[in-house]
């Protein structure tokens, strides 16, 4: 009975949401199916809105007797009335249950069995993520690393991972100079930590670029906390609340921060070689956390119980800092999404709070911009998104000019947020511009896609050539998009 | 005289090449393959020789060097040279009364045949024969360079024409799945079909509904979705259509007739159906997928056999052969 998913109908309560009984103890995280997708973002009630206690008001009232015709004298005939049609859906079977829609729209993907195994594909390892002999090959993704990518959602639907055998990726150029800086923070004793953000045309890899980075640091034993997609936090899908004695105020997304904490959990298992050097204050976190235990347990802890997950978060990240700790990295797809006002009001003035009021914003912009520091070292990786984000002038000014392009002007009818140039101010966040990659990448992809079987027509130089300058100089999304999806 | 040259017709014939085979799997049947020759558009036909009118300058008297030349050859007499022209110096020579007229400087050229100055290049003409040894090398040797990409094979295949880049038929449902003139959506959802198809497990045959003779093994089919869905539809297409005729039985009963269907019509029938029955489906999840899901999972289970549409097609194909019967009805009128 553990095993289900709690369904969060209060806050305090924890109920089973198939057979509606109370759990008694947290579920064990073990006996969950661990490729579970789209977990940061529960299907929940928020409590503190109307319509929680409306629904409840609904399932629990009883049944309103009809009324009785009182008198059937009186009636007169109002004369011909057509008859109204009945919906006549009752021999399509059984309804999908809530949610089941969902999932099977963000069920990500990996294999498609259909598709020719390609012989001689080598994995990646630690050393040729950094081997320059690599560049322009297609690498495959080792089957741990992949358990650990979907947890963390790194793979995302619209990308083609259905139409192969098993999860590959191109050695760009990109990804052996981050390779490369991962070895040398490795390597280096100041611990450097890298702030950077993926900007890029749509379709160009900003997201692969996160995923590959991420890829680095699984095989290099880092700890990675990842937010999949910036929108979830921002648009009042999840609850929230404030949290107590901040000044301004600040609000706390509980559950979401404990489905991110059990993500932590499943994807990071060198959490669980590392112990818990402090006791826990208990004016934070009201339940006594025995001392010396993993992190990973304590993570387990926080994800069990929303009410203390933010807190259990603040730790985590605390204990991740304290010297002879991997270095961490965290990063964010859809930067613009936490830029501007969310679709969450607040009292007194029932205004738009702004995305950098909420706290994991808030901690990942913090790292961002450095106001924290990574002590043992790390990168903080945000990647833009084009096909779905909000404009934010100010964030186009910033990311401009960091890009070196200094004689970019304010719009004098633009309105310009000063929180957002702040997170920029400070300085030591590079840039980076995903572009398209070169012909000979180009022709690396397309024989894979070929000896795949997904592509059928014969791989030479004009061929590649013409889908080259299709695809806008190399863009891969729309690379694929030629040979792949549209012709076939 | 040495024989006009004919250069361009000798260097016509070099640009020909021999049409290079492709490898192919398996065999393609006949009614999969694409249509060799292409019908003709309207924009590019040809008005027939037969049908255009005589113009203003047509069937007129022929040129008087012609008629020299005519007379000459009946006569036996060296006549002017037509297909060349004739070089003043032969004119002269014939012409007697000519060469007292003549400039003086022809008249110094004609007294001094041979040529004064030299000549860093030929001037004169070579014998054909000798000519065409030269031409006729081999193409691999004419190979001009100076291409990027070389040169392509020839006949151009009919998908680099910019209105047929795509197969026909997938052009064709793509059109049918067009829906108020969004052809970029259909365009969309036709990608998301075959990508279904690349992806969904092989189907297994049902023995009992055949599928177009020469089909490649079921197995084969997800790596190929143009074959897949061609395959289907062209299985699943009836053969021909009922047409019924008003008050043709008498008695104002209407006449069943069967018509034959062409290849396009046959398969817009089957499309047809199949978008039918992919509409009456229940959706199983949400997001613009799921209308492209139905309809792939209806092309799956017209090969697996399973869909509705076979009933159509069988009783399409009933109710053919017993009106098969009324055909003679127009013949019949029309022969009285």
């Amino acid at each position: 009975m553990s095993s289900h998913i709690p369904l969060q109908l209060t806050m305090s309560l924890q109920t089973c949401w198939r057979c509606l009984s109370k759990t008694s103890k947290p579920p064990l995280f073990s006996l969950q199916h661990p490729l579970q997708s789209w977990l940061l973002l529960p299907a929940t009630i928020a409590p503190f809105t109307t319509s929680a206690s409306l629904a409840k008001q609904i399932v629990n009232s009883p049944k309103v007797p009809k009324k009785k015709k009182e008198n059937n004298v009186l009636k007169v005939a109002t004369g011909f009335r057509k008859k109204s049609k009945k919906p006549t859906d009752v021999g399509k079977g059984r309804r999908p249950a809530p949610g089941e829609r969902k999932a099977l729209r963000k069920r990500v993907v990996l294999s498609n069995t259909n598709a020719l195994e390609v012989h001689g594909l080598q994995d990646i390892d630690a050393e040729s993520m950094m081997n320059e002999s690599f560049r322009g090959q297609v690498l495959g993704i080792p089957g741990r690393i992949v358990d650990r990518l979907r947890a963390v959602e790194a793979f995302k639907v619209p990308q083609g991972w259905a139409l192969f055998r098993r999860p590959a990726m191109l050695m760009r150029k990109e990804t052996l100079d981050f390779g490369r800086e991962v070895e040398g923070i490795a390597r280096d004793e100041k611990k450097k930590s890298i702030r950077r953000v993926y900007v890029g045309e749509r379709g160009s890899g900003k997201s692969l670029m996160l995923l590959q980075a991420m890829t680095m640091a699984f095989l290099k034993d880092w700890v990675v906390i990842n937010i999949p997609n910036a929108q979830d936090l921002i648009s009042a899908q999840t609850e929230y609340g404030p949290v107590p004695d901040t000044t301004p105020t600040l609000y706390a997304q509980r559950n979401y921060t404990a489905t991110l904490l059990s993500t932590i959990a499943r994807s990071n298992p060198s959490l669980t070689d590392l112990q818990l050097t402090q006791p826990t204050n208990l004016s934070d976190i009201p339940i006594p956390i025995p001392p010396n235990i993993s992190l990973a347990r304590l993570a387990s802890i926080g994800s069990s119980d929303p009410e203390i997950a933010w807190p259990i978060f603040q730790v985590l990240l605390s204990e991740l800092k304290k010297p002879s700790r991997p270095p961490l990295m965290f990063c964010l797809d859809g930067l613009a999404h936490i830029m501007c006002d969310t679709r969450y009001i607040a009292p007194p003035e029932y205004k738009p709070i702004h995305a950098h009021d909420f706290t994991i914003i808030k901690s990942f912009l913090d790292h961002l911009s450095g106001a924290e520091n990574l002590p043992n070292g790390g990168a903080i990786l945000a990647a833009t998104s084009n096909s779905n984000n909000p404009v934010i002038p100010s964030l186009d000014l910033a990311l401009s000019q960091l890009r070196g392009n200094q004689t970019v002007e304010r719009d004098p009818f633009a309105k310009y947020d000063e929180r957002v140039l702040g997170v920029f101010n400070k300085g030591g966040v590079e840039v980076q511009t995903i572009g398209g990659i070169t012909k000979e990448d180009a022709r690396a992809l397309m024989e894979y896609w070929a000896k795949s079987g997904v592509c059928r027509q014969r791989v030479d130089e004009g061929f590649v050539g013409e889908k080259w300058t299709l695809s806008g100089g190399g863009v891969v999304g729309e690379l694929e998009r030629a040979v792949i999806r549209m012709r076939v | 005289m040495p024989p006009p040259l004919q250069l361009l017709q000798t260097g016509r014939s070099i640009a020909v090449r021999s049409k290079g085979s492709r490898p192919t799997s398996y065999p393609i049947p006949l009614c999969l393959r694409l249509p060799q020759k292409r019908t003709i558009t309207a924009d590019e036909k040809p008005l027939l020789e037969a049908e255009q009118n005589p113009g203003p300058n047509q069937d007129q008297l022929p040129h008087v060097s012609e008629e020299a030349a005519t007379t000459a050859r009946i006569t036996g007499e060296g006549g002017p040279e037509i297909e060349q022209g004739t070089p003043v110096q032969e004119v002269l020579k014939r012409d007697v009364k000519a060469q007292e007229n003549a400039p003086q400087v022809i008249k110094n050229d004609t007294k001094s045949s041979k040529p004064k100055g030299t000549r860093s290049y030929s001037t004169s003409a070579r014998h054909l024969a000798q000519t065409q040894s030269i031409i006729n090398l081999g193409p691999a040797e004419l190979e001009p360079s100076g291409h990027i990409y070389g040169l392509p094979d020839l006949p151009l295949p009919s998908t680099s024409h910019i209105k047929h880049r795509y197969d026909p038929v997938v052009k064709q449902v793509t059109n049918l799945l067009m829906q108020d003139g969004k052809l970029s959506v259909a365009q969309r959802n036709m990608a998301m079909i075959l990508e279904r198809l690349r992806t969904a497990p092989p189907p297994t045959a049902d023995p009992r509904r055949p599928l177009v003779p020469g089909a490649p093994p079921t197995t084969h089919l997800p790596l190929n979705p143009i074959l897949y869905l061609t395959l289907a539809i062209d299985s699943v297409a009836p053969l021909l259509r009922i047409r019924s005729q008003k008050g043709a039985a008498g008695g104002g009963v209407a006449l069943q007739i069967p018509v034959p269907l062409g290849l396009r019509q046959r398969r817009r029938t089957a499309v047809m159906w199949i978008l039918d029955a992919a509409t009456k489906k229940p959706s199983k999840g949400s997001g613009r997928t799921m209308f492209a899901h139905r309809v792939a999972d209806e092309l799956i289970s017209v090969v697996e056999g399973k869909s509705s549409v076979w009933e159509r097609r069988g009783g399409v194909h009933r109710l053919g052969v017993a009106s098969r019967a009324n055909l003679t009805i127009r013949n019949r009128r029309r022969g009285k």
